[in-house]
């Protein structure tokens, strides 16, 4: 899946990935794509920027851990971000159920 | 192994503008992204120098993921500016208020103020459009560029204000009153003046694409 496609998403994958736990960038990035099963071909380079968006809206928070003998900026879902993360799951659903009902009708039963 | 990743994040750096902890940080970040990324790859067999090539190469080359840095540090830095207008203009012009009373500076300082509370008024709006209310609302493209000339409105009315002030002294009976007024005033118009100029350079359309092909 193209970039441009997936771009409008990003901060639903970003936020989907963080709602078991906090995680740092990079533990971020390869848990987008695991989850994906390497589908979305997507510049790691662009989602930093977009971590850091997420945590000025308020969406996430984020605090330096140690991790290993490195220190990570790890970041976790606020309050808000688990309601926004709500939200665009509901609007998802109703999207492809719309989009699928046209697209794929089933036969009346 | 990390000399790709140094090289890559040089690049980087060199084309970004704005607020030195901000985009330090967000440096450190990319960097220590790229070194999990390769230790990863690494993990999975690959020799260490293809690895760190790998992990630049799923980064993306500087053209293409430098704007989306640079979109992020040029809000921060426009915040910075907000928030400097939103607390210096308030408090100067109630210092005026206060000092000015039944004076001829009074007019000056209407006038003056009006540009800087407006001024301020439209960095409040800007901080809340790029804070909470962004999580709704697409954030204007231009938002940036307008708090850059915002405080610079800001910084000339200041810089007036403080001509004036400086005039006044020459005048006034209680000249060291005005005079402590008019180096305040000359303080507060330096540092809003500074973020502005900062906010402008930032603001400015320069990550030109191709022009730096760091890979």
């Amino acid at each position: 899946m193209k970039g441009d496609a997936v771009r409008g998403h990003l901060d639903g994958l970003l936020l989907a990935v963080l709602e078991p736990g906090p995680l740092h960038g990079y533990a971020i990035i390869a848990a987008v794509q695991e989850r994906s099963g390497g589908a979305l071909e997507l510049r790691t380079g662009t989602m930093y920027p977009a971590l850091n968006r997420l945590e000025r809206v308020g969406l996430l928070r984020s605090s330096w851990q140690a991790s290993g003998e490195r220190r990570r900026r790890c970041y976790e879902l606020t309050d808000a971000g688990r309601r926004s993360l709500a939200e665009e799951r509901a609007s998802w659903r109703e999207f492809t159920a719309v989009i699928g009902a046209v697209l794929d009708p089933r036969p009346a039963t | 192994m990390t000399a790709p990743i140094e090289a890559h994040v040089a690049a980087l750096e060199a084309v970004l503008r704005g607020p030195a902890r901000a985009k330090a940080r967000m440096l450190r970040e990319a960097r220590d992204g790229l070194a999990d990324a390769a230790e990863a790859l690494e993990g999975e067999g690959l020799p260490a120098d293809q690895a760190a090539r790998r992990a630049v190469g799923d980064f993306g080359p500087v053209d293409e993921v430098a704007p989306a840095f640079q979109q992020e540090l040029t809000i921060v830095q426009a915040r910075h500016t907000a928030r400097v207008v939103v607390l210096v203009v308030p408090c100067l012009l109630a210092c005026w208020r206060l000092a000015g009373e039944g004076r001829a500076l009074q007019v000056t300082a209407a006038h003056l103020g009006g540009v800087a509370a407006a001024a301020a008024l439209l960095a409040a709006a800007a901080l809340a459009a790029t804070g909470v209310l962004a999580r709704r609302l697409p954030t204007p493209r231009h938002l940036p560029i307008m708090v850059a000339w915002a405080g610079t409105a800001a910084g000339a009315a200041l810089g007036a204000g403080a001509l004036a002030l400086v005039a006044a002294s020459v005048l006034a009976a209680d000249w060291p009153v005005t005079a402590a007024l008019a180096a305040l005033t000359l303080v507060f118009h330096t540092r809003v003046a500074a973020s502005a100029r900062a906010c402008r350079r930032c603001a400015r359309p320069a990550v030109t694409p191709g022009r730096s092909a760091g890979r």
